[in-house]
């Protein structure tokens, strides 16, 4: 089987600023994959560009073995893509928003009617499905967000931050929702500074700084590199992009 | 100048700079300064030369009587001024409402809320005076130095007014919130402030709405009964033109009315209204009750879920359909005219006011265009679809023409009855309109939110000019169509070569967009 997202090369210049620099990654299908890495060390980019929101300078990108710059919309279609600050329309309910998501992916309207109902049940947003969005807490904005990304039944599902500014009871449904549905056979790439979610959900944590993989591989691989089997992510993180050592000075 | 820190003045000068700031503010680079020179020094000194100055010769010597007739007109024009800035201010309180940015920060401060919100009010007044005032001052100035130093009392006249109508739209907000609750306030407010300030434009056009006979008789008889010696003014109205003349007595009057206005507003709402806007924020957070009865069934395909979508959030937008509303409003008059020059055969009217029903769908058809194609509030959540850019544009399209096509089926469909030809070159006309208003505004999109909707013209004065000005020719061409001439073909040429000369391909508009 093909590899969930397979990156080569991926450049990307923003100006005099190089973002994403020559990254070569591997995410296998199935699994829970963090990427982590420093404000500005090109995530973001990263994966706005697997995502197919920007182009990158050069490299390439495989998603499930779909060129994404080749055929950009046959990768799209496997794919689900969530920012941090949800894509959400204020003057739609839940379910109108799921109905339209469904549309922009083809999803028959029978089937998006059902995983709509679904979804909405899961995330304990079913009695709110005909209130408009405009009036939700941030919690359930990202929840509605999230339903709306997985209408379609992604292979592969991109978050970005996904549990930022969400309470600890919401932020247990999504961690719940993600490990379901690695579960049931789909992939997820997260990017999170909650270091302990990384450290506990994923199967692989890659870590990138100034746009380039410095580490990649489970939490016993990236221990057992650097010869430290009790430290924590944390430690490994800090110690890999050189962030702790300003406060240690 | 240093201002004593949470006084008074300190905060009257920061609602002065966010306001200033606001009017003037532009997207393109120097558009904001290019703005505040023609506000403050281009516009009033074209008005001080080709109206001010004029008019000040030519009234040096003359008095102004105060008889019925001149007491009639002066009174009806303050009241027309009266409920033009009555829909400002209606508008400013539903925003202070509403949209409240900083007023957490400034009521969470050790400042004293019923100052914030006084400060508040008076920058509403000043601001609706602000607007009149820069074209009256303009005016009446060169007077005021040509022998006529009283008349400066026009300027207190009408910040009296401004005053008065601040007061009467705050009171009717909070009345209005009291009334129908938080929710409906908002939509109910801004479409009221809408239809009152068309109101103004409805009554100056009452000789195309009403006919030429009734229009005509009904200012007849105001006026007749305004000459007749026996017309007694009612007690206080000849104060406007007394108080805009100058005298001290009627002035203060009208000062003192329109001062007592709003501090009575500001004094019985002040602090009802500061909890007004927290109840205001908090149905926000509360949301929509369910209407789990009315879930209807999903429809498939990306521009049906587009369409659907856009029609859904046009529909929803408060501040949006207030606007169209109001436009819908000025297209009444033109409706009229044309179906009642068509039915009385006037054919030389018929040309021209086909051509301006045309040009106004195409304003309208380019408005909504851009809330659907420009202002996408998930314009990610797009690109990051499978969805064919083709079928993503034809939703959004079609949702901004279908409601201009709804608007003009009481007009060209009874219009074709009475006169075929015309009905055909208006039908066209529209048409053509209305596909460039939407082409533009695919080729050429101008991102925005869609609380900018007002302030969209800003973005680009080279997309506002081409607008205009291809929709003057299509219009020309219309109206020439519509006498019957092929000559209709040149301007009609001449738009469709301009344009296909603004037409861009898809890379160019996304390198566009990305570099926006």
């Amino acid at each position: 089987m093909a590899d969930a997202l397979a990156l080569k090369g991926l450049t990307k210049t923003f100006g005099a600023k190089r973002a994403v620099d020559d990254l070569s990654l591997t995410v296998r299908a199935g699994e829970l994959y963090a990427l982590l890495g420093p404000n500005g060390a090109g995530k973001t980019t990263t994966l706005r560009m697997v995502a197919g929101l920007l182009k990158p300078d050069g490299g390439e990108i495989a998603v499930f073995g779909r060129d994404v710059l080749k055929d950009p919309a046959e990768a799209k279609k496997i794919i689900a893509w969530a920012p941090d600050e949800p894509m959400l329309y204020d003057r739609l309910t839940p379910l109108e928003y799921l109905e339209f998501v469904a549309g922009l992916w083809g999803v028959d309207p029978k089937t998006a009617q059902g995983r709509a109902e679904e979804l909405l049940k899961w995330l304990g947003l079913w009695e709110n499905r005909g209130e408009r969005c405009e009036g939700f807490s941030r919690g359930m904005k990202q929840k509605t967000a999230l339903a709306g990304a997985l209408i379609h039944d992604p292979q592969l599902l991109i978050l970005d931050e996904p549990l930022t500014g969400l309470d600890a009871a919401v932020a247990r449904q999504v961690k719940d929702l993600l490990q379901e549905r690695v579960k049931t056979g789909a992939t997820v790439i997260l990017t999170t500074h909650i270091l302990e979610v990384a450290e506990r959900m994923a199967d692989r944590i890659g870590i990138i700084a100034r746009g380039r993989l410095i580490a990649d591989g489970t939490l016993a691989e990236l221990r057992a590199r650097r010869g430290e089997e009790r430290a924590t992510l944390e430690d490994l993180f800090l110690e890999l992009t050189g962030e702790g050592e300003g406060q240690a000075a | 100048m240093t201002l004593k820190l949470g006084s008074t003045l300190w905060l009257m000068r920061h609602e002065f700079r966010l306001t200033w700031r606001g009017f003037t503010r532009a997207r393109t680079g120097g558009g904001g300064r290019f703005r505040r020179l023609w506000l403050l020094l281009i516009l009033p000194a074209i008005l001080v030369v080709t109206a001010g100055l004029p008019m000040g010769y030519g009234l040096r010597h003359v008095q102004i009587p105060i008889v019925p007739v001149a007491v009639v007109v002066a009174a009806a024009v303050s009241a027309g001024l009266f409920t033009l800035m009555l829909s400002q201010t209606m508008a400013a309180a539903v925003a202070a409402l509403y949209e409240r940015a900083d007023l957490d920060l400034l009521f969470s401060s050790p400042l004293n809320p019923r100052r914030v919100l006084t400060v508040r009010f008076l920058a509403v007044a000043l601001n609706v005076y602000a607007l009149f005032g820069v074209i009256t001052t303009a005016l009446i100035l060169p007077s005021v130095l040509l022998g006529h130093p009283s008349w400066i009392a026009l300027e207190a006249v009408l910040f009296a007014l401004a005053l008065g109508a601040t007061g009467a739209g705050l009171l009717i907000a909070a009345g209005l919130f009291r009334a129908i609750g938080p929710r409906r306030t908002r939509t109910v407010g801004q479409l009221l402030a809408a239809i009152t300030g068309a109101a103004f434009f409805l009554t100056a056009q009452a000789y195309n709405i009403l006919g030429r006979s009734q229009s005509a008789s009904l200012w007849g008889r105001v006026v007749r009964a305004a000459e007749d010696p026996r017309f007694h003014a009612p007690p206080g109205l000849d104060w406007p033109l007394r108080a805009a003349l100058g005298q001290p007595l009627p002035l203060a009057a009208v000062l003192a009315a329109g001062a007592g206005l709003f501090l009575v507003a500001n004094q019985v709402l002040g602090a009802r209204f500061a909890a007004d806007a927290a109840a205001a924020a908090g149905a926000g957070t509360q949301g929509r009750p369910a209407r789990i009865g009315r879930l209807a069934p999903f429809r498939g395909g990306v521009f049906q879920a587009m369409l659907r979508k856009e029609l859904r959030l046009l529909g929803r937008d408060p501040a949006l359909i207030s606007q169209v509303l109001l436009r819908v409003l000025y297209l009444l008059p033109l409706g009229f005219l044309l179906l009642r020059s068509a039915g009385r055969g006037q054919t030389l009217l018929l040309p021209g006011t086909v051509a301006a029903l045309g040009l106004m769908a195409g304003q309208v058809t380019a408005s909504l265009a851009w809330i659907t194609i420009s202002a996408e509030d998930a314009p990610d959540l797009l690109s990051a679809a499978p969805a064919p850019i083709g079928a993503v544009r034809q939703g959004k399209v079609v949702a901004a023409v279908l409601p201009v096509a709804v608007l003009l089926t009481p007009i060209l469909p009874p219009l074709a009855l009475m006169a075929p030809w015309v009905a055909f070159a208006g039908a066209l006309g529209c048409a053509a309109q209305m596909a460039m208003g939407a082409l533009i505004n695919i080729w050429w999109q101008r991102p925005g939110k869609r609380a900018d909707f007002r302030r969209r013209r800003q973005a680009s004065w080279f997309v506002s000019l081409a607008e205009f000005l291809l929709g003057v020719l299509i219009a020309l061409a219309t109206a020439i169509l519509a006498f019957g001439s092929f000559w209709a073909l040149v301007p009609a040429a001449v738009a469709l070569a301009a344009v296909l000369l603004m037409r861009r391909s898809d890379a160019q508009i996304a390198a566009a967009l990305r570099a926006a």
